[in-house]
């Protein structure tokens, strides 16, 4: 990416932002009541886009008003933040989601102050779908996720002090490649990989590194680390979409890593207005299934309430009405068990590299 | 017409009684004995109830004479006592009158009459004159002064306890500068701790008579009451009191006192809603209760052996045989024609037929004769009881009674009557009460019959229903007097019969106007209510119940909310918690009526007053210290309607003034966000000034009030962003002539132009004027119809 494209997309934002703001203008010259639009954020309000092939946001609006006291304060807040980003562009500097909550308290209008950062967070959501603006390109960072790399890939990544060149095995530690907040400063250069395998928890992905995994099967192995960050599941939706690698995800069986999965597969409900940018549709899950509990005979926990609720908000959720995972689902009900990823480890260390994973991959037609 | 009455709520009825068995002791040591009943248990409380006789007696003295109420109070230390001086502008009392209005302490045989009127609260002024008296040892001081008269009177007045007659002893003339009225000036032994009943009771007062003006002094402070209207309450009339609302007691005294000889003329003379027809009823209830009724027997019927002809055929000697068989006939037909025959009728219808055939056969059946034959005819119509009584038992019970039990029953009650000979059947009820009982008992032990008490009390009263009031001659008025028993009798019988409700039209409510106003003279609420019920009835005394809420203002807030009782415009000021209308209060929901009401019962929280009147002509109290209104069903019932009347309006108030403040919050908060927004707008866009007042009128749905000017004309357009219509009225003060302005007149006051626009404006609508002006005028917009917090003026 070029310096030049880099101020243009700026520039653009802050097009964006001042736009929104003179709207905000103009309803007050007009003596109407400001508002603004936005699709509603709910599992409820999310529909398949046939083209794209991901799940994006349906007709259903919820609106910002200042017709009620927090729909002002909203309101105002927004036009606050606009002004810091706006100058934050102009600037050209950068910022990151937890800064933006602690800038808060030095608006001058006690109103205009965050009371949590879930909220700043939103907003800046918000502004991101009103704007049609990503907040990479308000220059707002998250916090680092610390999600890593490993396998055999050479990349270019355009940093603050310069261009570096990186190979994703070669040059790197233990640790791995660290994904950079804005993945598309990275440019991809070789690669001997031939598929990439993305990992929920840290211990497993050290499991596998250990055992040389990535070696063995010439595997790019992505630590999703928990729910993965943005830069994580564009990274991965870059190596599937530019080096057409098959992408798997590994994460351990209970409904909250189906979700994990799910936010990779088909984005995620609070970022669906970015899906088109983030998922990965073809990303295939390996397990652990259910089916998996009950074929190796793992170690599991029982299911708790909230486990139970979770999976059957899944049975709801659009995205996960399939036939696989409504079977996959329904027995997990069924056995009301779970297992995590390193339960594998009662059958021998070597267990998941040597046996549960080639079955699992061949059976996926992957290796 | 004279008309006496007193009740058992009454200082006069019961002290007299409590006197009557002391008369050997000095009326000093009745009253100490009975200090408490007389309020005058302690100094604290003396002094009030010495305040308040004189202020009762000084609001009756000057209403009665239809003059508006100035009363001056004042209180001083005196050494070891305490002074106590009230004046009045009444008509002022002369020598003569003395003794009629500080009378005779508890002899007094002044009784009440029944209407409403401060009197009937209190033992009197005598009673603080003799307080007075007994503890200071110095004499009332009164001035005096009627209308007209060029100077005042002075007297100085004692009580003599022996003899319990007031005693002028000094008389003087003097000036005073009012007049006509009256000060009477006591010395007491007393204290000022019950200060705070004393200024509830004269502040009181003043709520419930805002026709008087009223003043306080004390020692140490000053209290001034004005008059909120020169309407005085309407004259009461006097009413005769009801026959079910009378005590033995106070009808014995009006027996004792009524001119009347007959008990029918005493019935329609003294008391109200009585009618010759009532009196009968009453009579006839008197005679069944003084005489007792007469068993009434079928006649025999044909084919009985019994003959009354025959009979009375063979009592009749000496009077030829055509004369005798006629009234033997004419005797039987009459018996045979009546269903069934008490003696008395017997004796009636040989009366009749002897009065006939005597016209006829000239000659006369006197009394032995009709008596022999009487007794003959009552002979045969006896001969056979049981029938009757087997008729009547096996009615009055149920078809289930095995048939010998109600035949064994039968035959016992009519062997009781054929037992008592010589009373010709004539029993009272407790008498026919008596048989039944005793025949039922024996047939339950010789029969194994069972007669539980509603089967008896079934065959007693169709036994009763059966047997006819006696024709005798009820005793007259001077007997009755004579005998508590039969004065007694009346009494039940003037209660048992039905009489319709007295009327209502002797009481003077305060009305709910004065109420408000009363309440907005002494209280600086936000908001009054008040509402009067139509009169109703307890026992035979009419009433009438009223209530007011004051809210707000500078009351407290947060504390419990004041509750007012008044019984005949006089505060009740102690015993609150013995009170009936305590306990109403108390008993309501108040949330309801969006008042804090911790635990959902008991007196309200909050900023209000709570003032209940109670009107009769005879308010029922607790107590003979008449401090709370007792506990009947009829008055609390009332009460508690008129207390949810005015507590509705009061919920409609609270209820918008909520509405209203959350409005004004959200306002406040909106005025605050909104501005900061725009300017933070203003930044961002490098546009001009926002000005926000359109959005946020519509944002408050207010009514928005614009100007627009386009050169020298001007425009001003209402925009109503609320639901609902509005109406209001424009005025725009200009500083130059606007000319003719269409829809609005213009008037020109002092060099300005008051252009005035009446107009209603339709939800989601607007309306405008329009007028041409010079290019300097200075414009002033006000608005009315609306309130402030649904308005924004932007012009």
């Amino acid at each position: 990416m070029s310096t030049d494209s880099d101020t243009q997309s700026e520039a653009d934002a802050r097009e964006q932002l001042i736009d929104l703001a003179a709207e905000f203008y103009d309803q007050f010259a007009g003596g109407e009541v400001p508002t603004m639009s936005l699709p509603t954020r709910t599992k409820s309000n999310i529909e398949y886009d046939e083209d794209m092939d991901v799940w994006v946001y349906g007709d259903r609006e919820s609106t910002r008003s200042a017709k009620t006291v927090s729909g002002a304060q909203k309101l105002l807040k927004a036009t606050y933040v606009i002004e810091f980003l706006a100058q934050q562009l102009e600037e050209d500097r950068s910022s990151t989601l937890r800064e933006l909550y602690y800038l808060s308290e030095s608006f001058d209008h006690e109103e205009a102050q965050f009371t949590s950062q879930d909220e700043s967070n939103q907003l800046i959501e918000d502004l991101e779908i009103v704007s049609d603006v990503r907040r990479e390109e308000f220059h707002m960072r998250p916090e680092e996720s610390g999600a890593t790399v490993m396998g055999p890939l050479l990349i270019r990544e355009q940093t603050r002090r310069g261009e570096r060149e990186i190979h994703c095995q070669e040059d790197v530690g233990e640790g791995g490649y660290q994904i950079p907040n804005n993945p598309d400063t990275i440019e991809f250069l070789d690669n001997d990989a031939d598929f990439a395998l993305c990992v929920e928890t840290g211990g497993m992905r050290d499991r596998l590194v250990e055992n040389g995994f990535d070696e063995q099967h010439n595997c790019i192995v992505v630590h999703l680390k928990g729910q993965p960050a943005r830069a994580t599941r564009r990274l991965t939706k870059r190596l599937h979409d530019e080096l057409g690698l098959p992408v798997t995800v590994f994460t351990d069986g209970d409904p909250w890593s189906y979700r994990i999965y799910g936010s990779v597969a088909y984005g995620s409900i609070k970022s669906a207005h970015l899906s088109e940018y983030l998922a990965t549709p073809d990303a295939q899950f390996i397990g652990i299934q259910p089916a998996d509990i009950v074929e190796y005979d793992l170690p599991t926990d029982p299911l708790s309430d909230s486990d139970v609720n979770a999976l059957e908000s899944e049975l709801e959720d659009p995205r996960f009405m399939t036939d696989y995972w409504e079977e996959q689902i329904e027995l997990q009900l069924d056995i009301e068990k779970k297992a995590e990823q390193q339960s594998l480890a009662a059958r021998g260390l070597d267990f998941v590299t040597d046996t549960y994973l080639p079955e699992r991959l061949t059976e996926m037609n992957v290796i | 017409m004279t008309s006496y009455q007193s009740t058992l709520a009454e200082e006069e009825g019961i002290a007299e009684e409590l006197a009557e068995a002391q008369r050997s002791i000095s009326i000093a040591e009745f009253f100490e004995k009975n200090r408490q009943m007389l309020g005058f248990d302690s100094g604290a409380r003396a002094l009030v109830t010495a305040v308040k006789e004189a202020v009762d007696n000084a609001l009756d003295a000057t209403e009665e004479s239809g003059i508006l109420p100035d009363i001056y109070v004042e209180i001083q230390e005196n050494d070891d006592y305490y002074r106590l001086i009230v004046e009045d502008n009444g008509p002022g009392i002369t020598k003569e009158q003395i003794p009629k209005i500080f009378g005779k302490l508890l002899y007094g045989s002044r009784f009440h009459a029944r209407e409403q009127n401060r009197g009937q609260q209190g033992i009197g002024i005598s009673a603080a004159v003799l307080y007075a008296q007994l503890t200071s040892g110095k004499p009332a001081k009164i001035t005096s002064r009627t209308k007209g008269s060029a100077d005042a009177k002075y007297f100085e007045l004692t009580i003599d306890t022996d003899s319990n007659e007031p005693e002028i002893e000094g008389e003087d003339t003097t000036s005073w500068d009012r007049p006509h009225g009256t000060r009477i000036e006591l010395e007491m032994e007393a204290n000022m701790r019950a200060r705070t009943q004393l200024h509830d009771y004269v502040k009181h007062t003043a709520v419930v008579n805002p026709h008087a003006r009223l003043e306080l002094r004390e020692p140490q402070d000053q209290f001034k009451f004005e008059r909120a209207t020169d309407q005085l309450p309407e004259e009461t009339e006097e009413i005769r009191p009801h026959p079910h609302g009378v005590e033995l007691g106070t009808l014995q005294k009006m027996l004792d006192a009524t001119d009347s000889y007959s008990v029918s003329g005493f019935l329609q003379g003294e008391f109200t809603r009585v009618g010759g027809k009532t009196a009968q009823k009453v009579i006839d209830n008197f005679r069944d209760r003084h005489f007792g009724r007469e068993m009434a027997w079928n006649a025999p019927a044909a084919h009985e052996e019994a003959d009354v002809e025959a009979a009375v055929s063979e009592a009749v000697a000496n009077k030829g045989a055509e004369a005798t068989a006629e009234f033997a006939e004419s005797v039987a037909t009459a018996v045979a024609d009546a269903s069934a025959v008490t003696h008395s009728q017997i004796q009636g219808i040989a009366e009749t037929a002897a009065e006939n055939v005597a016209d006829a056969y000239d000659t006369t059946f006197g009394s032995t004769v009709r008596q022999k034959a009487v007794e003959a005819a009552w002979e045969v119509v006896t001969d056979e009881r049981t029938a009757d009584v087997y008729a009547l038992v096996n009615e009055a019970t149920t078809d289930r009674k095995d048939d010998a039990h109600v035949q064994g029953l039968a035959e016992r009650v009519a062997a009781k009557f054929e037992d008592d000979e010589h009373s010709h059947d004539r029993l009272t009820h407790d008498q026919v009460d008596d048989y039944v009982d005793r025949a039922a008992d024996a047939t339950e032990e010789y029969d194994g019959a069972t007669f539980g008490e509603t089967a008896r009390e079934k065959v007693l009263d169709a036994v009763w229903e059966r047997m006819a009031t006696v024709p005798d001659e009820p005793p007259n008025i001077g007997a009755i007097d004579d005998d508590r028993d039969t004065a007694s009798e009346l009494h039940e019988a003037m209660r048992e019969a039905d009489i319709i409700a007295p009327p209502t039209d002797c009481l003077s409510p305060i009305s709910d106007e004065l109420v408000l106003a009363g309440l907005q003279k002494e209280f600086d609420a936000d908001f009054y209510a008040a509402s009067t019920r139509d009169a109703s009835v307890h026992g035979g005394d009419p009433f009438i119940v009223e209530a007011g809420i004051a809210y707000g203002g500078d009351m407290e807030e947060g504390s419990s909310a004041e509750v007012m009782r008044f019984a005949n415009r006089v505060p009740l000021v102690y015993q609150r918690g013995a009170c009936s209308i305590t306990d109403v209060v108390k008993r309501i929901n108040w949330r309801n009526y969006k008042l804090d009401q911790p635990g959902g019962s008991g007196i309200p929280n909050g900023p209000a007053v709570i003032m209940v009147h109670v009107a009769s002509t005879n308010v029922p109290f607790t107590s003979e210290s008449k401090d709370a209104v007792a506990n009947v069903p009829e008055i609390e019932d009332e009460v508690e309607r008129v207390i949810r009347e005015a507590a509705r309006d009061l919920k409609s108030y609270l209820k918008k003034r909520r509405s209203m403040e959350k409005r004004r919050r959200k306002q406040d908060k909106l005025a605050t966000i909104l501005p900061a927004m725009a300017e933070k707008l203003e930044e961002v866009t490098g546009e001009g000034e926002l000005h926000i007042d359109d959005s946020l009128a519509r944002i408050m749905n207010n009514v928005l009030v614009d100007r627009e000017r386009d050169g020298e004309t001007v425009r001003l357009i209402v925009e109503n962003n609320d639901d609902t219509d509005v109406s209001l009225e424009l005025t725009d003060i200009v500083s130059e002539d606007p000319g003719e302005v269409e829809d609005a007149s213009v008037v020109e006051m002092d060099g300005e132009y008051f252009v005035k626009w009446t107009t209603t404006v339709t939800a989601g609508q607007e309306a405008s004027i329009e007028y041409s002006v010079d290019g300097d005028a200075t414009f002033d917009v006000q608005v009315e119809g609306i309130e402030d917090e649904k308005l924004s003026i932007n012009a």
